[in-house]
């Protein structure tokens, strides 16, 4: 059963990884750090990917349209992930759902030419889930 | 190595001491209890903050009566959260999730309401048990960056421990959902730490909220209650009082803004 460390190592091993964080997005503080990080500095790294996902996920106009309707406001996140594309790396962010207040991501850092997208995003998803889940 | 019991210092810095000494036991200060092992942090508790307990049996993350059994079972032998994994009732990377939440939240509360020392005690030990050690550097240098966050967000920290009130017309739902909940809470009477309580949440994170509330202008201190002015001042409506303030925290703001 994965802790947060275990999680981190796992994000790692998929290809082009350079640097993974579990991150707290009220607070950005940096949970759990793996790796390297963009500039070298995973808190700074933390605080700002935190004010990046704070507006997706306060933003009114991004959110599914049916999420009041469906009275499921506030139980799951209106957003799962976000994409960051760069000219050499992408940035991932995938939220972890709990039921207790946690307000956490997990962050992956993956270098664009040895990376794969798409297998990082399910592959991040899915230990997002192991994380909390088992 | 242990530390006799010291009083008088600030505690950030016996923190540091204890941390250099590879120190084990319980400091207290005016507001909350640092549990070390080994000079590294393992607990940390305050009364402005809700306890790992709370956060989880109050959100229905974990059933009272597992949370209840797991301390009976293991809290003689300082090992409460191992048990709550043991016993399947949470996985290890939630229960380090709660707890370092817990921990950062509780450790802010201790060192901001009271910076003194007060008591050290040797060899004591939380009955949660180690779940995930934080160095204590880390601990303070979080509590610092927390209350430059706070500070950032809308300088006047009245709204962490005051009651407060909502503004005529603020509506909950045109809010972001957590904000949205927050709001919902102030009635006037509640403070920050009793909204948290309410809904389960970190006392930070709450405070987080209410300061962007405030800075909103959604959310005010309560007015202290009525009692008979020593200077009465002819026409001294609400809005006349508030007036002073508010213009005294804008200015306040720009002039941090302006830094």
């Amino acid at each position: 059963m994965p802790g947060i460390d275990e999680s981190l190592l796992e994000a790692m091993r998929l290809p082009g990884a350079r640097g993974a964080l579990v991150v707290d997005w009220i607070s950005g503080l940096a949970l759990g750090a793996v790796g390297d990080a963009p500039g070298g500095d995973a808190e700074a790294t933390a605080a700002e990917t935190a004010e990046l996902a704070r507006q997706a996920m306060e933003s009114g106009t991004l959110a599914p349209a049916d999420d009041k309707a469906a009275g499921t406001a506030g139980k799951e996140p209106p957003v799962e992930d976000l994409i960051l594309t760069g000219a050499d790396a992408y940035h991932l962010l995938r939220f972890v759902v709990t039921t207790f207040d946690s307000t956490v991501f997990l962050y992956l850092w993956l270098d664009r030419a040895d990376g794969n997208l798409a297998l990082a995003r399910i592959r991040l998803a899915e230990m997002a889930d192991r994380l909390v889940l088992g | 190595m242990t530390t006799a019991a010291r009083t008088g210092g600030s505690a950030p810095e016996l923190l540091g001491t204890l941390a250099a000494d590879h120190a084990t036991g319980a400091l207290s200060t005016e507001s909350g209890i640092f549990y070390l092992s080994a000079g590294h942090v393992v607990h940390v508790e305050s009364a402005y903050s809700p306890d790992l307990g709370d956060l989880l049996t109050r959100s229905g993350a974990v059933p009272p009566a597992g949370w209840w059994d797991a301390v009976e079972r293991a809290g003689a032998v300082h090992r409460v959260g191992r048990q709550l994994v043991d016993s399947g009732r949470l996985t290890t990377g939630a229960l380090e999730l709660c707890h370092l939440g817990a921990l950062f939240d509780a450790a802010y509360f201790a060192l901001v309401h009271g910076g003194a020392a007060l008591r050290f005690r040797p060899g004591v030990a939380h009955w949660l048990g180690a779940v995930r050690p934080v160095p204590v550097a880390t601990v303070l240098r979080e509590s610092r960056r927390r209350r430059d966050l706070l500070h950032r967000i809308w300088p006047d920290s009245a709204v962490d421990t005051a009651p407060l009130t909502r503004a005529a017309g603020a509506d909950p739902d045109r809010l972001p959902p957590r904000r949205g909940r927050t709001l919902a809470l102030v009635d006037g009477g509640r403070t920050a730490a009793q909204i948290a309580s309410v809904l389960a949440h970190r006392t930070f994170h709450t405070l987080v909220e209410l300061r962007r509330l405030a800075a909103d202008g959604l959310v005010t201190p309560a007015p202290p209650p009525p009692a008979t002015p020593v200077h009465p001042v002819p026409d001294a409506g609400g809005a006349a009082w508030d007036e002073p303030d508010t213009a005294l925290l804008r200015r306040l703001l720009d002039a941090l803004e302006a830094l």
